[in-house]
């Protein structure tokens, strides 16, 4: 090879400012030696041309939230950026609300925090996330599809970033998408087969936001999809990180 | 981004898939793709074959490599089931590539790789020194990378491509131990699960000569793989080896 490959790979990911919305850190119990505390997150960071990361912390989904969250706010600088667990608990929420939020990650999955989406359940919480107009993070394997499309029936305002939907999600996705203008997804598991170019062809590049899963997944995936799509520069800037910072924005507003 | 050596991936395919909309899987669409990422040879498995119909999908293997000599090669997939018509396959399409490139899919025709059905499959990739590229995944009790252990020591004169690695972590783990016991048997990073350090791990562990670039083209996006193994913290060789050079080996070609 001529020169570096990374080089080569990663010279046009620069130009796009990239925001990842999919990242975790601190210890993991599940995960071992792929989780990573900040520092050498913020080098596999730099080493992929991410310029800033929309960050969980582990602790709060395989231990506990309130300590996730702590840990959490102890890490956060201009490059990580919060996105808090929250509980259907109304102290809570207070709590919550006083870090000011702008993204909350919800984990209902039983073995997660086992709570449901359903108002019954988690109708204080989705309120006080829509009505701040918090970006509310959601794995797609932590909510299921019928329930997911109840939870924006249920709450028109809330704006839900699906996450890690997987190319295999179209048959439901394409519908939820046309139903809910407030839903949006991650990149991070949309890797079929030019998925990406198609997907911006039918419904334009507002709906999807650049996620890599890391550290658990190598980001070059997710950035070598995007780079090769033949869509154009300006779409992959809003893809690779100007539709999560509006988002965020948003919420901030 | 483009690949800075010309590609030979060792995992591609033809058709569509009942659980998901497919997009651009035109035999000239893909060609497209390739030319955009620097793909100069995809090796394709009919994916109407891997589901229902072994003979039909092999004829539409045939068709492309017709269409598309100098881009496309193409394995001849076979099902023990129905009996006997596997070794009539692997005859009539022997045409296709020499040495043969054949493909097994244990979990979709629902048949153990280590069961008596393959028997005369793996006799005759023995006896042609094929290429067998078998779909492996995770523990499952059809195709866990595990189960390709013995009959890489039974069949030495095959090379064994562990289609996917395994997927997960822990099936890349299986893989490895299968690697690192048998000469003649390769890792085939083809997948979406794109662990960060696994390549890294595979170059150190059996060395990069062992490890091969698929794509699972037009099923998922070729830029998957290519991204994982530019951006993997391994030497420039190493990346032409897993790139090029080892399928190129294989294929007995260049």
């Amino acid at each position: 090879m001529s020169e570096s490959a990374i080089e080569t790979c990663l010279r046009e990911v620069a130009d796009w400012h990239v925001f990842d919305a999919n990242v975790r850190m601190g210890r993991s119990g599940i995960h071992g030696g792929l989780a990573l505390e900040p520092p050498e997150l913020v080098v596999e960071m730099d080493r992929n041309g991410i310029e800033q990361a929309l960050i969980s912390h582990f602790t709060a989904v395989e231990y506990d939230a309130f300590e996730g969250n702590t840990a959490l706010a102890q890490a956060v600088n201009q490059r990580l950026v919060p996105c808090w667990a929250a509980l259907p608990e109304t102290d809570f929420i207070k709590q919550l609300d006083e870090r000011k939020p702008a993204a909350v990650r919800l984990y209902f999955a039983p073995l997660r925090h086992n709570f449901s989406p359903a108002p019954w359940c988690s109708g204080e919480l989705c309120s006080f996330l829509q009505d701040g107009r918090i970006l509310t993070l959601i794995a797609a394997e932590d909510i299921g599809w019928e329930a997911l499309a109840n939870l924006l029936e249920n709450f028109p305002g809330l704006h839900v970033l699906l996450l890690e939907a997987g190319y295999r999600a179209d048959r439901y996705l394409f519908p939820l998408l046309r139903k809910f203008p407030n839903l949006y997804f991650d990149s991070s598991t949309y890797l079929g087969h030019r998925q990406l170019e198609c997907f911006v062809e039918r419904f334009g590049p507002e709906r999807i936001v650049f996620g890599s899963r890391l550290p658990l997944y190598t980001p070059g995936a997710a950035l070598a999809v995007l780079a090769t799509a033949r869509i154009s520069d300006q779409n992959k800037r809003a893809i690779g990180g100007g539709n999560l910072r509006s988002l965020l924005e948003s919420s901030e507003q | 981004m483009k690949s800075p050596v010309p590609i030979a991936d060792c995992h591609g395919h033809i058709g569509v898939h009942p659980d998901f909309p497919s997009y651009k899987v035109e035999p000239a669409e893909m060609v497209q793709t390739m030319e955009l990422l620097n793909i100069e040879i995809l090796a394709v498995t009919s994916t109407r074959a891997c589901y229902t119909d072994c003979p039909r999908g092999n004829a539409e293997v045939s068709e492309v490599l017709k269409r598309y000599p100098k881009q496309f090669r193409g394995y001849v997939t076979v099902n023990p089931q129905p009996q006997g018509e596997a070794l009539r396959e692997l005859e009539h399409w022997a045409h296709f590539h020499r040495p043969p490139l054949i493909k097994l899919h244990p979990y979709l025709h629902r048949y153990p790789v280590n069961g008596g059905g393959y028997r005369p499959v793996w006799d005759y990739a023995n006896q042609t020194e094929a290429v067998v590229l078998v779909h492996t995944w995770d523990s499952d009790p059809a195709c866990s990378p595990l189960l390709l252990l013995t009959i890489a020591r039974d069949y030495p004169r095959t090379s064994i491509i562990m289609g996917h690695s395994g997927g997960t972590w822990n099936g890349y783990m299986q893989a490895l131990e299968v690697g690192r016991q048998t000469p003649n048997t390769y890792l085939d990073i083809t997948g979406s699960q794109s662990h960060r350090t696994i390549l890294e791990l595979l170059v150190k562990s059996v060395g990069a000569d062992r490890i091969l670039l698929g794509s699972d083209m037009p099923y998922l996006e070729a830029a998957v793989s290519l991204g994982r193994v530019l951006t993997a913290q391994i030497p420039d060789g190493a990346k032409e080896a897993i790139l090029r050079n080892n399928f190129m080996r294989l294929l007995r070609e260049g």
